[in-house]
């Protein structure tokens, strides 16, 4: 795993500081999208291999949600950006 | 009528303190528990713009009495104790643009100092802590350890650590520890 993440507040900062919550790619379906739609969203993960967006938690630093842009396979970040849209102040 | 006297104890208070490690007299580290005084946590309320200069009226006046702490979020520091009254006048020169948290009861201060105090430090966080990228004055919340403390630059051989009530006799220990091949002087002034 990428061992520095480049956090846009902080600076690099060692993988140790931050929680992986997950994928970022994955759009909430409509609330009447169907059970399929939601099971999907709710518990079904690829596994990629390669280029991939997270979300990551900054839990020991600013506390920003972060989105991480990172490859599997050859451990290089390619972005880190705050979660929210404004990317300023919340 | 309450069954117990409430009665407030330092969180350093049981700590242990004197001299040890190292009988070196050149680069010897300092660790001095700091005044419970206050610990405002100040959080800026969605879209108020930049705050930087309005934080820093709810100060006492000190150097560092103001530590940026993540995007919009500051804690204020120093060492006399806040009434109900002092915080409310603080509150309302803030104006709605942002909130306080009182965190006086929550977070301990301890400040840490000496020739070497960068080679304590980089034993346990990451940081980069050379004074060209890590001025006086700078802040950063990191882990040192597996405890997150907030490190200020208070000198070019002084730092300050803010860490949880609860985990700061844990890191104190810690300090001491990485302090050894230094010696350490250890006094919690209670």
């Amino acid at each position: 795993m990428a061992s520095l993440i480049a956090c846009p507040h902080c600076g690099p900062r060692p993988k140790e500081e931050f929680t992986v919550k997950g994928d970022a790619a994955i759009a909430r379906p409509a609330a009447d999208a169907g059970e399929d739609a939601w099971y999907a969203y709710v518990y079904l993960r690829d596994n990629p291999r390669g280029r991939h967006k997270e979300y990551w938690h900054h839990t020991s630093g600013c506390r920003r949600w972060l989105v991480v842009e990172r490859d599997t396979l050859t451990h290089v970040v390619y972005s880190v950006s705050d979660a929210s849209t404004q990317g300023g102040t919340a | 009528m309450v069954d117990f006297a409430l009665l407030h104890r330092s969180a350093l208070a049981g700590a242990k303190t004197g001299s040890f490690g190292a009988v070196s007299t050149g680069s010897r580290i300092a660790l001095t528990a700091l005044p419970e005084g206050h610990v405002l946590h100040v959080l800026a309320a969605h879209g108020s713009g930049a705050l930087q200069s309005l934080v820093a009226q709810i100060g006492d006046g000190g150097p560092y009495a103001v530590r940026a702490y993540g995007p919009g979020q500051w804690f204020v520091v120093g060492d006399a104790a806040l009434s109900a009254a002092d915080l409310s006048g603080k509150a309302a020169l803030l104006a709605s643009r942002a909130s306080i948290a009182d965190q006086s009861h929550g977070r301990v201060r301890i400040a840490i100092s000496g020739a070497s105090v960068e080679a304590v430090l980089a034993k346990g966080t990451a940081v980069d802590l050379d004074q060209a990228s890590f001025t006086i004055g700078h802040s950063a919340m990191t882990l040192i350890g597996h405890i997150s403390a907030l490190i200020t630059r208070t000198g070019t051989d002084s730092f300050e650590v803010m860490v949880l009530r609860g985990f700061a006799e844990s890191l104190w220990d810690d300090l001491i520890q990485m302090s050894l091949e230094f010696g350490v002087d250890a006094s919690t002034a209670d």
